[in-house]
């Protein structure tokens, strides 16, 4: 069954036809070409596919495309304004918070909502905040530092 | 993905229609962290989904005159974080605060997680000890049943065909204490391997008290003998014994993520812990 709907990415507002059983993560990698959001597991484990949804990270593989009508949808790609990084976005490069990438967006999305409710998190807090994010070559610690990093700093 | 037809009614008698399609496989979805993976391995294999969530009343969380009444459509995230669920149901909080992670709080919701009933699910031992009724509804009317008769067995509810659960109705208990504590081998995103709940609630001049365990059985289970025990004090060795009755209780299963001895030994710890930080509550 097609469905209409229209619904905001990064801002921009969209109409799409979107069959019922497509998942928001195959919308947004196959119709608007956003592949920054990543196709993990597709099982909710991993996280790599994490978007915020209103402002609040969600696994992009279990949501429904249909069922975003009417919300807004944030990625990795609207995280930079005009070429500019964002500074999470800084702070991952400069503590090589970085190997392979591929959790990279994912993680970026939860510690970009997670600063948003808390501006002052504690590490626990940070760690918390990741826990649906896997990464598979940093450990974690460069992680964590880039993002309490940021939240000093700002 | 095989292919399903999304329909999202606005009214129940939209929804009952629906759900009483001759003919196909209809399944309600509210969070869907279960029902797309499943629909993905192919163990299910909806014609038809019913997105449940923009129903009257399935996403509130209200005070009345009997209690709290939690929508079936109230994510785990709210409960968690909820002043009211936090007041009268701390306990609840505590084990919604716990499933999974932050994304699949963010979308996984109590009557979901109830309809799945998975035995590991951590908001059941909660429900239990809150004696919450899980309310059901068809095109016949509304009944309410007992949490504890709801689940019926892994995967299986008290529900019938063509039957909504819309909420649960916990009773409220004033002064009651309660803590949800579990154990799963990593800290996050992973199957509860044995959850316990207990609740002091002031009776005269002590406390009555529950205790339930979650992912040691084939449903969640209260253990009337422990509860017993405590109802007499809360000694040190009244502790014990009633983490042995908790031993007791249970019927736990071996697989790829423990043993049962090991889930056996570990109702014993987790039981004592979890009564300690109920005592520390109530002094």
């Amino acid at each position: 069954m097609l469905h209409e709907i229209t619904f905001t990415v990064n801002g921009d507002p969209y109409t799409l036809a979107v069959y019922s059983q497509q998942t928001l993560l195959k919308v947004l990698r196959e119709k608007l070409g956003l592949t920054g959001t990543k196709i993990g597991c597709e099982n909710g484990e991993c996280g790599a596919c994490t978007v915020l949804w209103d402002g609040e990270p969600v696994n992009s593989c279990l949501v429904l495309a249909v069922e975003a009508n009417g919300h807004a949808i944030e990625t990795v790609e609207g995280m930079s304004v005009g070429g500019e990084l964002h500074p999470l976005q800084k702070a991952f490069i400069e503590h090589n918070a970085v190997q392979c990438g591929f959790c990279t967006p994912g993680m970026l999305m939860s510690a970009k909502s997670l600063l948003a409710r808390n501006p002052q998190p504690t590490e626990l807090e940070v760690r918390e905040a990741l826990v649906g994010n896997l990464c598979r070559c940093t450990g974690y610690v460069r992680i964590v530092d880039a993002v309490l990093d940021v939240a000093k700093n700002q | 993905m095989r292919q399903f037809d999304y329909y999202q009614p606005k009214n129940f008698a939209e929804a009952f229609e629906l759900l009483l399609l001759p003919g196909k496989v209809v399944m309600p979805l509210a969070g869907t962290t279960d029902i797309i993976p499943m629909a993905r391995e192919e163990r299910i294999a909806p014609d038809v989904v019913v997105d449940i969530k923009s129903l009257p009343g399935m996403r509130e969380i209200k005070e009345t005159e009997d209690g709290l009444l939690i929508g079936a459509a109230v994510r785990m995230s709210e409960l968690a974080s909820s002043p009211l669920v936090r007041e009268y149901a701390a306990v609840l909080a505590e084990g919604a605060a716990t499933v999974g992670h932050v994304q699949v709080r963010n979308r996984a919701t109590l009557g979901g997680n109830m309809c799945t009933a998975s035995p590991a699910g951590d908001t059941f031992p909660a429900l239990l000890v809150l004696e919450a009724e899980a309310l059901l509804r068809s095109v016949d009317g509304e009944r309410s049943v007992p949490v504890s008769e709801f689940f019926q067995g892994p995967r299986r509810t008290a529900l019938k065909k063509g039957e909504l659960l819309v909420g649960v109705m916990l009773p409220k208990l004033a002064g009651a204490q309660g803590h949800y504590a579990k154990l799963s081998r990593r800290k996050a995103a992973d199957l509860t391997l044995v959850g316990v709940a207990a609740l002091a609630v002031p009776a005269g001049k002590g406390y009555d008290w529950r205790l339930a365990l979650g992912a040691v059985a084939p449903t969640p289970v209260r253990v009337p003998e422990a509860e017993k025990i405590l109802a007499q004090g809360y000694d040190a060795t009244a502790i014990e014994k009633a983490a042995l009755a908790a031993h007791a209780a249970c019927s736990p299963l071996d697989d790829i993520r423990s043993s049962a001895e090991y889930r056996r030994e570990m109702v014993v710890n987790i039981t004592q812990r979890v009564i300690g930080q109920v005592i520390e509550k109530l002094v």
